[in-house]
């Protein structure tokens, strides 16, 4: 239980490296984090002296303000080198997010694709939890759906579902696109007449309707100026 | 004697199981194996009348399984081609009057006496199918150039496969004319979609509804394309894998028919 309280504390201490980190609540009024901080920092007597302190004030926003007025207490008071606060956790930024992907941080990605090959016959359901990549075929009557994107390198003729349930960023793209239905999230579309166009084509949804086009000709992720986990 | 069962299936009705089995049944007899053919087809018995034996039915196949008559009592040798034999379906029970279970018993029996056991397996997928399906070795999926049919037998086809029964792929009732118009499917797009082995293409013939309502055999009748046809898969399903698959040429027009006639090309 006294562990308990003491991970709980408003106000707490602890060694680190070759400085001390103290961990407190900023909401707690000024002068109980000052009796707090002399409650811990007394016992330290000269171990306190010239070191270098860290203010750590969690989840929480710490303002400048009170790093420099407790700063030139602790030094008032036990000598202590230099009082800073963490450093600030980035935020999930477009600025984040460059330097993630420009590093290649898709090295330690765990793949969400399930890749198959064969051919989807009439009345078989292929299921993937995400992407879905097929080598082969899709009969018509056959089922493919996913939780992502679809992807078939081969003729796709029957019922394609992507994105669900209600993901409407995904694409259906087959090299021979002639489905009978394709659904993506919650928009559904009837597959295009038949023809005998055999490019790679893929569906997507643009203002809320399910839109075909030239997979090549479009192209749409080789705008991208780098490449990303999808 | 170590047989084989061939079930000759398709998925939809109507495409020609039933006159495909006849005259596999009869070609294969014909080349002098033994061979029996199975009507599965319970409550709708029909093999017997394309057979032309329908008049000498005593015991049928729910008998015959059941263990309520002996194999040789229940099956009918047919008296034009030695070594055919029938053994037709009751007319007055159901389906599920048979198990899978014990049509893989039965099966095991009829493989000890007879080359090949040809059975004719009804429309659709329930216990008729899974009965004709259960004691098979191959499947012979029938096809028409349709694409309701193409649909079926593909469904047909994974379910074979689940099987483990490599299923062959015989397209049946092609018009020549029709499929160079571009009005009917071709062998070609048929193929492309089942991706399976082409045992044999059957073109459409007037011949299949005269044999039908007179129970003569198609392949006996001699100008018969598609009776030739049947026997080429017949040979096939034999062994002789060399054969050429031959694609149904139409009668082309009028001139080119005149051209024949007076041996201008062929």
């Amino acid at each position: 239980m006294e562990t308990t309280d003491q991970n709980n504390a408003p106000v707490r201490l602890k060694g680190m490296g070759d400085g001390l980190c103290v961990s407190l609540d900023p909401d707690q009024p000024r002068a109980f984090i000052r009796s707090e901080l002399t409650r811990l920092f007394q016992p330290l007597k000269h171990l306190a002296v010239n070191a270098r302190v860290i203010l750590d004030f969690g989840e929480a926003e710490g303002d400048e303000g009170l790093v420099d007025e407790l700063g030139v207490f602790l030094k008032e008071n036990f000598g202590v080198g230099s009082v800073t606060q963490t450093p600030k956790r980035r935020g999930s930024s477009e600025d984040f997010v460059r330097r993630r992907d420009v590093d290649r941080s898709w090295h330690h990605y765990r793949s969400d694709v399930l890749m198959l090959t064969g051919r989807v016959r009439s009345g078989q359901k292929v299921t993937a939890r995400r992407h879905l990549l097929i080598l082969g075929d899709v009969n018509p009557g056959g089922e493919v759906v996913a939780g992502g994107d679809i992807l078939i390198m081969g003729s796709l003729a029957g019922t394609a579902i992507a994105g669900q349930p209600d993901e409407v960023d995904t694409i259906v793209l087959a090299l021979d696109f002639r489905p009978t239905q394709v659904q993506i999230g919650s928009v559904v579309a009837a597959g295009p007449p038949p023809s005998r166009r055999r490019f790679p084509e893929y569906a997507h949804v643009e203002g809320g309707h399910i839109v075909v086009e030239n997979y090549m000709k479009a192209n749409p992720f080789g705008r991208m100026p780098w490449p990303e986990v999808r | 004697m170590d047989g084989k069962i061939i079930v000759v299936t398709s998925g939809k009705g109507g495409v020609g199981k039933t006159t495909a089995t006849a005259s596999i049944g009869a070609a294969l007899a014909a080349e002098g194996k033994r061979v029996l053919v199975v009507d599965m087809d319970i409550g709708l018995r029909n093999l017997d009348v394309v057979m032309g034996l329908e008049n000498r039915i005593v015991f049928n196949v729910v008998d015959a399984v059941k263990g309520k008559c002996r194999i040789n009592q229940a099956a009918i040798k047919d008296r034009r081609i030695e070594n055919l034999y029938l053994l037709p379906a009751s007319q007055s029970d159901n389906k599920d009057v048979l198990i899978p279970e014990d049509m893989i018993r039965f099966g095991a029996k009829i493989r000890s006496e007879f080359d090949y056991v040809l059975m004719d397996c009804p429309a659709g997928i329930e216990r008729g199918f899974e009965n004709s399906v259960a004691a098979a070795d191959e499947a012979v999926v029938i096809c028409m150039p349709e694409v309701s049919s193409v649909r079926d037998a593909d469904r047909v086809i994974g379910l074979l496969y689940a099987r483990d029964i490599t299923p062959k792929l015989v397209v049946n009732r092609i018009v020549p004319d029709m499929v160079a118009r571009g009005d009917m499917l071709s062998h070609e797009d048929i193929v492309d979609v089942l991706s399976i082995d082409l045992l044999g293409l059957v073109p459409m013939d007037d011949h299949v509804v005269i044999s039908t309502n007179t129970g003569m055999p198609l392949i006996m009748q001699k100008d018969s394309k598609a009776g030739q046809a049947f026997r080429r898969i017949a040979q096939r399903l034999n062994g002789n894998t060399d054969i050429p698959i031959e694609i149904p040429q139409g009668q082309g027009r009028f001139w080119k028919r005149i051209g024949t006639k007076f041996g201008l090309g062929k």
